[in-house]
């Protein structure tokens, strides 16, 4: 109860411009959605980028917020966000195939390299991941990193909470066959 | 970062399948969701958490800024909209404005009922002046003959126009 308070304090700081309750939502929630984007892409740049668009929509669209599962609402400009990128990646990969005939190598291995302190290593759940089709991803993901129930997550998709919940189990029993496969 | 609605999960599959195979897609999801936990995803770096807060800033702040501008220009626009309303005469104060602009006509005129009459005499001035300054007009630029008349029969007919005016 005192953290929905502390979170309705935030968000009405939010509705007035106050850039240390900006701060504060980024620091309660940079680590999930970076996690969320970072799974979804396997990139860490664009990850960063992504983040730091969510989080400028957020500036914007604060006011529209009328209350609810804030998680639902901003995961929601999230999940937009990414379809957004895809549905852009999709139309440069189309002009890519329309100028040159052909990719230049497998988009997979090339995206799914992961950068950290130990320098460039691919990661195995990122690759595995990559194997599952980008609805199914986003469905794991999201329910993985916004911790949202499932009647909100199908909410937030627009689908009936029995497909959302069908989907959800293929997708992670598939992931755990690739995994130990 | 197991999801707190789990124990609900369990419940909401049963609502869809028979209980073995609710219990065993429950075991899936759960074996799969540690899979996820056990692989965590790198944290977004403190130089970029930094960028975007001072990102958000400024937005906040333009957003700010364009919040008080429209206000601005909406109260300028209210404002503008009252006093137009305010200072719209209304059909009591037109007809007495009315009143004061009938006395700068003279009054022979304003009293005369013979508007045809009156209208002729102006048409008639209107185009005798026309007439006399394109003949004028002529004259400076030196032409002889200025509508079949020299200028001494000018001059005389201009006269007789003055005077006939001058008389009413």
């Amino acid at each position: 109860m005192g953290r929905s308070v502390e979170l309705a304090r935030i968000i009405d700081g939010c509705k007035s411009g106050d850039a240390d309750s900006f701060a504060q939502v980024v620091d309660m929630y940079s680590g999930r959605c970076y996690g969320y984007f970072y799974r979804l892409t396997g990139d860490r740049d664009l990850s960063d980028e992504l983040l730091s668009e969510l989080f400028i929509r957020l500036v914007e669209k604060i006011g529209s917020y009328k209350g609810g599962a804030f998680e639902s609402w901003l995961f929601k400009i999230a999940s937009n966000i990414f379809h957004d990128h895809l549905r852009g990646k999709q139309r440069r990969k189309k002009l890519l195939e329309t100028r040159r005939g052909q990719l230049e190598l497998e988009p997979d291995l090339n995206e799914q390299r992961v950068s950290d302190e130990a320098g460039d290593r691919l990661d195995r759940l990122q690759a595995q991941l990559s194997r599952l089709d980008d609805d199914t991803r986003d469905l794991i993901l999201l329910r993985f990193y916004s911790e949202l129930s499932f009647k909100e997550i199908a909410e937030l998709r627009s689908e009936p909470i029995g497909t959302a919940l069908s989907k959800l189990h293929r997708g992670l029993k598939k992931l755990r066959e690739l995994m130990e496969g | 970062m197991m999801n707190p609605g789990q124990d609900h999960l369990k419940e909401l599959l049963r609502q869809f399948l028979e209980a073995p195979a609710a219990e065993a897609a429950y075991r899936d999801i759960q074996a799969g969701e540690r899979l996820l936990e056990a692989h965590p995803a790198p944290a977004p770096e403190s130089r970029v958490i930094l960028a975007i807060k001072a990102q958000m800033a400024g937005a906040a702040r333009r957003q700010q800024r364009i919040v008080r501008l429209v206000r601005g220009a909406l109260a300028t626009a209210a404002a503008v909209i009252v006093l137009a309303l305010i200072g719209l005469p209304d059909p009591g104060a037109r007809n007495s404005s009315a009143l004061s602009y009938a006395s700068l006509i003279p009054t022979a005129i304003w009293e005369s009922d013979d508007i045809a009459a009156d209208d002729l005499d102006i048409v008639y001035f209107s185009a005798e002046i026309r007439h006399l300054e394109a003949q004028m007009r002529a004259l400076d630029a030196g032409e002889e003959q200025v509508g079949g008349a020299v200028p001494d029969e000018f001059e005389n007919e201009l006269m007789a126009i003055e005077i006939e005016f001058w008389k009413g």
